[in-house]
């Protein structure tokens, strides 16, 4: 995949499907800093290093063109999903992380795609990243402890 | 569409575009088509029961099966309930020869039937440039405009009436009503009037006289019209069929931005659903939501909603404005949301003594609703947290100086 590639033709080539009133010809930013996606986050690796870590149980798989489902939303629809050029990437979960948010560790020799029907795409550019979710304070029962967000 | 004038056999997609106007008859019919199945699926009046049960009937008899004997219920999940407690359905297994009796012969025969009619239409497909393009441009195309660049009857067919139907009834009601049927439902469910996308879907292939399908498949679609426009939710066993009524109540608005007369189940002050034994689901906007955020949305409640999703309905219902007012919410900190222009995080801080503790971010989309707005969030954060880049940070497990190196938020 290069790097101009827009939401019409990165749908097209992945089989995956974004809501029609999004920007479709617009060319999709390739960012290779801190990006946020909804309630998940692309974090350059070297920022949790010490942090998230792969572990004897984590499993690493390429990232295929129709797409890793790396998060779906509480009312069971609307996944992200990760896509990028057969073995340009690897995704790895689940991997060590004493913050309980990250949900893998993508390596990436080419540009990989983080796609969402509502959010549209962005970009990753070669790398390796921590993918994690987002959290908010638990409250009621759940007082004081950290819950994820339920999208 | 054959019928229609080409100038030259050589250039069809010219024909299209110079000639749009013999197309608006064809397109007109098959908006009626889609808008009169739209309005059978959405209709709340009781079911005709002679009308379906004859339909049905014959349904039984074309798959070889006997008439069944018919037990009326007034919403589907009473019609689930029974089933259950009277053990109509026989257990189904993936092995052997799966599914037995007169569910699966009826479920077999018009499957078949499909398959039929899917090969009748099939047939007149023409190799297209650009499949897939045409697909997404019927999609979010007026029919009127998608004829007029070139894309084929069929694609358009299948956009204005199969996917606007799906979208409205068989994804959006039909969804809705299971939401009040245990997880697991003994036995085949047939949505009746919320599968009115199949037969409005054939209906119009065969008016329009686009396709001619066998007499056997025919028959078997007239029989599923009637039923269709007869009636709701059914199950067919080999003695008995169970027929849920239709709701007795149905409001619904047109989704914003769509093109195919799709709508959404709304009701902003009562049940957007409801059947006659009091059954009901409240829905605002095509989302599902518990009856408080309908009937008493209190910014009490709100805090206590676990559900963001929820709680943003909630919150928009009485204003983001008038719930910080009420929940008597101070500012404590705001800071532009980094990698997302126009949009701030804003912290607030909830009043002591109000059986919890804690601070709430409002944050805003990365990206814009169909309408153009970008939704506002609000996220629960430690009590500690003084600055919104912190609070934002925390969310997703970050200080609030690395969050503030965001470079781009969808």
């Amino acid at each position: 995949m290069n790097a101009t590639m827009t939401l019409s033709a990165l749908t097209a080539l992945t089989g995956l499907d974004v809501f029609d009133y999004l920007a479709q010809e617009v060319s999709i930013p390739v960012v290779d800093g801190l990006q946020a996606q909804g309630d998940l986050i692309v974090i350059p690796y070297s920022l949790l290093a010490d942090t998230v870590t792969s572990a004897p149980w984590t499993r690493s798989e390429n990232v295929p063109l129709s797409g890793v489902e790396l998060l779906r939303s509480a009312a069971g629809g609307n996944p992200h999903s990760l896509v990028a050029d057969e073995g340009g990437c690897t995704w790895s979960t689940p991997v060590n992380d004493p913050r309980r948010l990250a949900l893998g560790i993508l390596d990436s020799r080419a540009t990989a795609y983080l796609i969402h029907p509502e959010h549209g795409a962005t970009g990753i550019a070669p790398g390796r990243y921590v993918i994690g979710r987002q959290r908010e304070q638990g409250i009621g029962r759940t007082s004081g402890r950290a819950q994820l967000v339920a999208d | 569409m054959s019928a229609a004038p080409f100038r030259s056999a050589a250039r069809p997609r010219a024909a299209f575009t110079e000639n749009a106007d013999p197309f608006s008859d064809y397109i007109l019919v098959v908006e009626a088509v889609r808008d009169a199945w739209l309005r059978h699926g959405l209709c709340a009046h009781p079911s005709d029961r002679t009308t379906a049960e004859s339909a049905v009937a014959q349904l039984y008899r074309q798959s070889k099966s006997r008439e069944p004997e018919f037990v009326w219920v007034p919403s589907p999940s009473a019609g689930s309930n029974r089933i259950a407690a009277e053990g109509l359905s026989m257990p189904m297994s993936l092995e052997g020869n799966g599914i037995h009796g007169a569910t699966a012969g009826i479920a077999t025969m018009l499957s078949e039937s499909r398959k039929c009619m899917d090969a009748r239409i099939k047939r007149r497909v023409s190799d297209w440039p650009n499949e897939r393009r045409a697909v997404e441009t019927a999609r979010v195309k007026p029919p009127e405009d998608a004829a007029r660049v070139g894309i084929s009857p069929d694609r358009i067919i299948r956009a204005t009436v199969w996917d606007s139907l799906h979208t409205t009834l068989f994804d959006g009601v039909a969804a809705a009503i299971r939401t009040l049927l245990p997880p697991a439902v003994l036995g085949v469910t047939w949505y009746g009037q919320q599968e009115a996308h199949r037969v409005a879907y054939y209906d119009t292939y065969r008016r329009l006289g686009l396709a001619k399908f066998h007499s056997h498949d025919d028959a078997l679609l007239d029989a599923n019209i009637a039923l269709t426009g007869a009636t709701g939710w059914w199950w067919a066993f080999d003695d008995v069929c169970v027929m849920a009524e239709r709701p007795t109540t149905l409001h619904s608005e047109p989704i914003p931005g769509r093109v195919h007369n799709e709508h959404r189940l709304h009701h902003s002050d009562s049940p957007a659903l409801e059947f006659q034994d009091g059954d009901a689901v409240f829905v605002l906007h095509g989302t599902i939501v518990p009856d408080w955020v309908v009937r008493d949305p209190t910014a009490e409640r709100i805090a206590r909603e676990r559900n963001v999703e929820i709680r943003r309905c909630a919150i928009e219902r009485i204003g983001w404005d008038t719930y910080i007012d009420a929940a008597d919410l101070a500012l404590v900190d705001q800071a532009d949301d980094p990698g997302n222009v126009g949009g701030t995080l804003r912290l607030y801080a909830t009043p002591d003594g109000w059986g919890r503790t804690g601070r709430i971010l409002l944050a805003i989309n990365g990206s814009p609703e169909r309408d153009g707005h970008r939704r506002q969030y609000g996220l629960h954060v430690p009590t500690w947290i003084s600055s919104a880049l912190d609070a934002a940070g925390w969310t997703y497990g970050l200080g609030g100086d690395d969050y503030a190196r965001l470079v781009r938020r969808t």
